[in-house]
């Protein structure tokens, strides 16, 4: 299949009902050939549902949905030939060992790279002859990644893939994103987790209530936030509550705080200049001031 | 005291529902039997001669019991408390099992742990709900014996007995949960307790010794191990004695207490039986489909095939005493002859069959539990992993199918294996082994379309697989023990697919239905592999 010519995962107006509830409202997603796309959104807001019917496993009650250029209900096997997937709850045989389920899952797949397995195994710091029913979440999570990353995939849906996992274990895993990534595999990445997002993706698109509200690059993202700025001055800088773009501007005691549009940056450090500033701190613009504005109401902004 | 009754009310809650179908359900089994039997047997003539029939007949009493007098509510008694014991009994262990160690193995017990109630609390709560049940239970029965014209005292005292087994294998149950590992073994640990109480009643009383009119069974000695024979002891519609029942109800007090006793002293989901360690890399089959499917029943299998090990083993062992009773006692061959004109069948291989014939309703159990598990596979997420791996639902439904498939033949074989041993070494019966093997396997058509039919219901409506997969057993049971004697339409009866089976050997094997449940079997199954591929994966 010739990849780059068609995106690796399009959905278009997607829509799906589970009885009155509407999980997914027609959502519109966009995964290229060998990117890392993060897919934002909060609990409930459909990237789990998203992804089923990725994977073929629930139909879309509307839209389309095209993974490879093919429908995946129409074609999970075919699709399933070249994903991994790492749910976002894992549930495990109780009876089998890790190491079973693990052969299990990738022997299915057409087995393990025998090497990647070892190494997986290893930098996970896995016990893998315990019954499942032993393993904690952090544990069911390890064997659901090593079974995604021991074989290689064209395709790696992964949902919330580190809930559970101590900071360690965190880094492992992003370096096996990497890893993926740098061999040409298409990622898709779901999480609520915003540093993780940000350290991985090379595009995101924030999913709210079912639709997609954002997508686009991180720069892109970042043009439409805020930096936040701490000064200390001389005097209470009065004036800048006069300038166009710039926010909830108050003293919180240890100097004066607030927020500044991308637009306005340059009259805003104007401003500051002639204010007499002795002290000054500006916070990159965070996903998470992005994150917040839009899950939150036109009425709370941050 | 508080937290046990309100964490009782909560766990009361939770099951209401599933609650209220098994007493209305056993309740109204009662009832119809009550109205069954008052119809068709109206005068004491025709009471007394089916009486007599079953006395003399070891297969009656192994299935239904100990005859207790020619009164109505002694012939209904007689027909249907047996069944309804098991039936209350299996009602018990799974409310047990859901609130015990199934909760504490899901780690829901741990976050009613963390609150400030006792650590037995929960297990006190359950067994307390348990009891209020078993007492509703005991009602319900008794109104359903008594709106069918029974008289009160004595359905009251049937009530009991069915209420009082409830109880006992519930607290029983609360014990196995303390030992066992999981949800699941308790569940097949505290079924094979209720097999084994039916199984051990069933020969106490096949051995009995009827009195001279042939209207009474004293049961031998082996029916005092079984709950399910004390509760007989009541006699509810001759002689009423609370006693049985008040030993019944001792035994499940000191059960309980136990139970409790060891919650007390053992850790949240430990369990006596320890978990070792396990395999370091899959075997041979570990990465395949049927592979899984295989290492998922393996354990239920071999439970069932015990089952039907015992009941083979039993038609074997018992034959050659039934024999020798009925031999040495010619006034009742005569009155046997007399009853039943024609040629008259071996009784030995009127035994076999009918136990046989129960074994093939375990192969069907089987099957259908086989196939249940794709849907605790796909509500317990599983399926979502599994699935993503490129092989079709079809393939994953039809490994199973397969499997159970075998296990039905598994289950049958087993049994007739077991029957045609013990016949052979005591020398019983009129059949050779190959024979009584073949009647056996005679079943396996019929109990496949239990599975095939289950498969179905899963492939359509999941969320109904449980409820319709063991509804339609039940209803095959019901129609093929009592069908007949509830006088229903032949076609209603012949819903039940048993009823297309050739009852070897008395019978003689006949092709025709075997073929045609078959089809229907793989038709279903068919149908079933294709329909799965057309529906949502459901939580």
């Amino acid at each position: 299949m010739p990849s780059g010519s068609f995106p690796t995962i399009e959905t278009i107006r997607l829509r799906k009902d589970f009885g009155r509830a509407a999980a997914l409202t027609g959502l519109d997603l966009d995964v290229r050939p060998g990117e890392v796309h993060g897919f934002l959104g909060p609990n409930g807001a459909g990237k789990s549902t998203t992804l089923r019917i990725l994977l073929g496993l629930i139909r879309p009650t509307s839209g389309a949905a095209r993974v490879f250029d093919l429908d995946p209900w129409a074609n999970p096997v075919r699709v399933h030939r070249d994903v991994a997937y790492v749910p976002g709850d894992v549930s495990l045989w109780p009876a089998l060992s890790g190491s079973e389920v693990i052969d299990l899952l990738t022997g299915l797949r057409g087995g393990a790279d025998e090497r990647l397995r070892r190494e997986l195994i290893d930098e996970f710091d896995f016990d893998p002859r315990r019954k499942c029913r032993t393993y904690s979440k952090g544990n069911r999570q390890k064997v659901a990644l090593i079974a995604a990353f021991a074989r290689p995939a064209r395709l790696y849906l992964l949902d919330e893939p580190s809930s559970g996992l101590d900071p360690v274990m965190d880094a492992v895993f992003r370096r096996q994103v990497k890893r993926v990534s740098g061999d040409g595999a298409t990622v898709l990445l779901s999480s609520h987790i915003l540093s993780e997002v940000e350290q991985l993706c090379d595009r995101v698109t924030i999913i709210r209530a079912g639709s997609a509200v954002e997508t686009g690059t991180l720069a892109e993202l970042r043009h439409l936030t805020r930096t936040r700025f701490r000064i200390t001055a001389a005097a209470y800088p009065a004036m800048l509550e006069a300038l166009p773009g710039v926010y909830g501007l108050h003293d919180d005691g240890a100097g004066t705080v607030f927020d500044a549009d991308a637009a306005e940056l340059g009259s805003v450090l104007k401003a500051l200049a002639a204010a007499g500033v002795t002290g000054i701190t500006a916070a990159p613009p965070s996903l998470e001031a992005l994150f917040l504005r839009h899950y939150t109401g036109p009425d709370d902004q941050v | 005291m508080r937290a046990v009754v309100r964490l009782g009310l909560v766990q009361a809650r939770r099951d209401r529902k599933v609650l209220t179908v098994w007493i209305l359900g056993i309740a109204l089994l009662g009832l119809v039997t009550s109205t069954a039997v008052a119809g068709q047997f109206g005068s004491e003539r025709e009471r007394a001669s089916i009486i007599t029939v079953a006395a003399a007949s070891p297969a009656f009493l192994f299935l239904r019991g100990l005859p207790d007098g020619t009164g109505i509510g002694s012939v209904v008694f007689f027909q249907g408390y047996s069944f309804t014991a098991v039936l209350a009994g299996l009602m018990s262990t799974l409310l047990v099992v859901r609130h015990t160690r199934a909760d504490e193995e899901l780690g829901r017990s741990e976050l009613v742990g963390s609150t400030p109630v006792p650590r037995t609390a929960p297990l006190a709560a359950t067994l307390l709900m348990a009891a209020g049940a078993n007492l509703v239970l005991a009602v319900a029965v008794a109104a359903g014996f008594a709106a069918a014209g029974l008289p009160v005292a004595g359905s009251l005292t049937a009530g009991a007995a069915v209420g009082a087994v409830g109880l006992f294998f519930g607290a029983a149950t609360a014990v196995l949960a303390q030992a066992l590992p999981s949800g699941r073994s308790t569940n097949g640990a505290a079924a094979g307790l209720v097999g084994a109480a039916y199984l051990i009643r069933g020969i106490g009383d096949a051995l009995g010794t009827p009195d001279a009119g042939l209207t009474q069974v004293t049961a031998a000695w082996p029916s005092l191990l079984s709950p399910i024979g004390w509760g007989q002891r009541s006699r509810p519609f001759t002689a009423a004695d609370l006693v049985p029942l008040l030993v019944v109800a001792a035994a499940a007090l000191v059960l309980a207490a136990a139970a409790v006793l060891v919650r007390n002293r053992r850790d949240l989901g430990a369990s006596v039986l320890h978990e070792g360690e396990g395999k370091d890399r899959a075997g041979t089959g570990g990465t395949s489909l049927l592979g899984l499917a295989w290492r998922l029943q393996r354990f239920p299998l071999a439970g069932w095939c015990l089952a039907s090990l015992a009941l083979g083993a039993v038609a074997g062992g018992l034959a050659p005493v039934v024999g020798n009773a009925l031999d040495g006692n010619p006034a009742l061959q005569d009155l046997i002859k007399r009853l039943v004109p024609g040629e008259q069948p071996d009784v030995v291989d009127l035994f076999t069959t009918a136990l046989l014939g129960i074994a093939g309703v375990v192969a069907a159990a089987a099957g259908i539990q086989t196939v249940l598990r794709l849907r605790t596979e796909e509500v317990e997420g599983r399926a979502e992993l599994l699935l993503a791996v490129p092989r079709s639902r079809t393939r994953w439904l039809a490994a199973t199918l397969v499997l159970a498939a075998l296990s039905v033949t598994a289950v049958a074989a087993t049994a007739g294996t077991a029957a045609a041993v013990g016949l052979g070494l005591s020398g019983a019966g009129s059949s050779q082994g190959g024979i009584i093997v073949a009647a056996a396997l005679a079943h396996a058509p019929a109990a496949a379309v239990f599975p095939a039919v289950t498969s179905l219901v899963f492939a359509t409506v999941p969320r109904l697989g449980s409820l319709l997969g063991w509804g339609f057993l039940a209803v095959g049971l019901v129609l093929g023990q009592f069908g007949e004697l509830l006088g229903l339409p032949v076609w209603m009866q012949d819903i039940s697919p048993f009823r297309h089976s050739s009852a070897m050997p008395v019978e003689s094997f006949e092709p025709g239905g075997a073929l045609a449940l078959t089809a229907v079997a793989l038709a279903g199954a068919g149908l079933a592999a294709y329909l799965i591929r057309r529906r949502d994966l459901t939580a």
